[in-house]
């Protein structure tokens, strides 16, 4: 009888000893998945990449008032492309190579990522395939691994997050609009001024002169991530060109990034563990147009004008079992991309002489947005989702001010754990809200579409 | 103290398991083990580090830490499990206080620190032994079950 009270004592400290065997939770958080390797357990090289087929639709809406009335909507049309509002698109398509060079040193590890699909980084810039990501972490200083190349940038959850965990299959707009970043040589105020003899269908259209930031930059980074019981903190200080990807700097300007975030870890490992996060960032830096509308002097400059560009935010995300959710608030104060002339597709002529629509930006402007996010999953396999998003343009500037809002409803299906259906139905809505109803503004941005979204994502 | 019947037979059961204990040099730490297992780790596949240490604790978990004896030898690639900053480490901790042992094969620390420019860093959990191959052979001859997963 001792003895099998002794055993029985034992096997119950044994147990409990076990239980106490936790798996290793490599460092999941943004920062730490994607500059970071499991050290002295990554492999050489590990290849691995997702693919992104999609399918949008629109009613395909036309303008219905303005120079442009009649035309083709810009926000009706399928990104990147512009030319139809519904098709199907391959819209990435990325292969990237990440591991520990040397095993045995544990201490640098890279990270190479190249996309092949067609969105606004392949589009714009010449070639089909374009480096979005190229860089080497070294981790020799605790609490100071440092991180050089083009990378993602410590910034907003919606932009940080690996885009192959995202939820839905379009960006919010405040998102889209204030930290997809398009550069441009000038802020689209000159089809007004050319003669109208030099303007023409795509002649003068102001067009970004390469790739999206795809919210990476290249530059230098220092962050870390610091365990206190079940809370994880992390860091990060980032000095970057400010200018994206695949071009050196311009302007012999800097981007400053600063980035911390707080989560309680409730289980799980990688990008979909779950815990409760608390985040805020911040970035700063200044933005070189060639040539831009003076409104001081009242004329057209040629000068280049550098301009302050400053964004920052703060969030939450929460998952836990079956439920999700996430909000942001967002504020931007200079250099906000100001969609195009009239609402028409750039190149577009006016149905009048001498104007070509182009894309504008407000190199002094200011904006505001924020998102919430829903999701339960209702089995292992499907998942439901909801959310909601504000974005008000040009907030400093009453008859510029528009104010986009979309109601997005979505459903995933797993497949497995790495191939899904994304199916998104957009409610989508967009006013001016200072100016009257029958105002052409109004008429125009009346005309924007619900949008239905399929995708299917596969990730290797 | 007094001696009495009982006394002496405790004492003299002591030093019996203590000659056995001695006899088997290798394995002190769990003589009554029923069952006895080494497993090979020499696989430069990042994947096999996890799948040994699984190996490792569902043979604790199907028998209990009291009735088997697990040793995981290390050598070739495979001794990067043992790295002293190694991201599994916690779970070697967890392990070697049930009870696992770890053993790590010097020839492989050798190479290894030739190109390193400095031997390696095991964590303090695993034990160098001469050769890693020639442990799991012992091992094998003292009725160990060789498992390579």
């Amino acid at each position: 009888m001792k003895s099998i009270y002794k055993r029985t004592i034992l096997s119950a400290a044994c147990a409990a000893a076990l239980g106490g065997i936790t798996p290793s939770v490599h460092a999941a958080n943004w920062l730490m998945l994607q500059g970071t390797e499991p050290a002295g357990a990554a492999a050489r090289a590990k290849v691995w990449g997702f693919i992104q087929p999609e399918f949008q639709r629109t009613d395909d809406t036309k303008l219905e008032a303005g120079p442009w009335s009649g035309q083709s909507a810009i926000f009706n049309q399928m990104r990147p492309d512009l030319k139809s509002s519904e098709g199907f698109n391959v819209l990435r398509a990325r292969l990237g190579v990440r591991g520990e060079g040397m095993p045995l040193d544990p201490k640098v590890n890279y990270f190479l990522l190249a996309e092949f699909g067609n969105n606004g980084i392949t589009r714009q810039g010449g070639g089909s395939v374009k480096l979005t990501d190229a860089s080497v972490t070294f981790n020799h200083i605790p609490g100071a691994r440092v991180r050089v190349g083009v990378f993602k940038t410590p910034g907003s959850e919606e932009g940080l997050q690996a885009i192959h965990v995202f939820d839905y299959i379009n960006f919010t707009n405040v998102t889209n609009g204030l930290l997809l970043e398009r550069f441009f040589d000038t802020d689209g105020s000159d089809t007004y001024v050319t003669p109208a003899g030099n303007s023409g269908a795509g002649g003068s259209a102001n067009r970004p002169n390469g790739p999206v930031s795809a919210f990476r930059d290249q530059g230098i980074q220092v962050f870390d991530t610091f365990k206190k019981g079940d809370w994880e903190h992390s860091y990060a200080l980032m000095v970057g060109n400010g200018n994206g990807i695949t071009r050196g700097d311009n302007d012999n300007n800097y981007e400053t990034y600063l980035y911390w975030s707080s989560e309680k870890v409730f289980g799980g490992k990688g990008p979909r563990r779950d815990g409760w996060k608390l985040f805020a960032w911040y970035q700063d830096g200044k933005r070189t147009l060639d040539a831009y509308w003076d409104a001081a002097a009242g004329e057209f400059s040629v000068q280049d004008g550098e301009f302050d560009r400053t964004r920052y935010g703060i969030g939450t995300t929460f998952r836990k079992d079956k439920w999700r959710a996430a909000a942001e608030y967002i504020v931007a104060d200079g250099v906000i991309f100001n969609g195009t002339d009239g609402g028409a597709v750039p190149g577009a002529a006016a149905n009048g002489p001498g104007t070509t629509a182009s894309f504008n930006v407000e190199p002094e402007g200011e904006a505001d947005g924020w998102y919430v996010h829903g999701g339960y999953a209702v089995t292992n396999a499907l998942e439901l989702d909801v959310r909601y998003d504000v974005y008000n343009r040009m907030t400093d500037v009453a008859n510029k001010e528009r104010k986009f809002d979309t109601l997005t409803l979505g459903a995933q299906y797993f497949f497995n754990k790495k191939s899904r259906l994304i199916l998104n139905y957009e409610i989508r809505n967009a006013e001016a809200p200072n100016l009257a109803d029958d105002h052409n503004a109004n008429k125009i941005l009346s005309g924007m579409d619900n949008r239905i979204a399929a995708q299917v994502l596969v990730i290797f | 103290m007094r001696i009495t019947r009982r006394n002496t037979l405790s004492m003299l059961f002591c030093l019996l398991a203590g000659v056995l204990v001695l006899a088997n040099p290798a394995r002190a730490e769990n003589p009554f083990a029923e069952v006895k297992v080494v497993l090979q780790i020499s696989d430069p596949n990042p994947f096999k580090q996890t799948l040994v240490l699984n190996v490792a604790n569902n043979l604790l978990k199907a028998y209990g830490p009291d009735k088997v004896d697990v040793e995981i030898v290390a050598f070739g690639p495979g001794l990067r499990l043992m790295f002293a900053d190694n991201v599994n480490k916690g779970r070697i901790a967890s392990l070697a206080s049930n009870g696992v042992s770890f053993s790590a094969c010097s020839n492989t620390m050798r190479n290894m620190g030739k190109k390193l420019g400095h031997p390696p860093e095991l964590t303090e959990n695993a034990k160098v032994v001469p050769a890693g191959v020639v442990r799991i052979i012992d091992l094998v001859k003292q009725g160990y079950v060789l498992v390579k997963p």
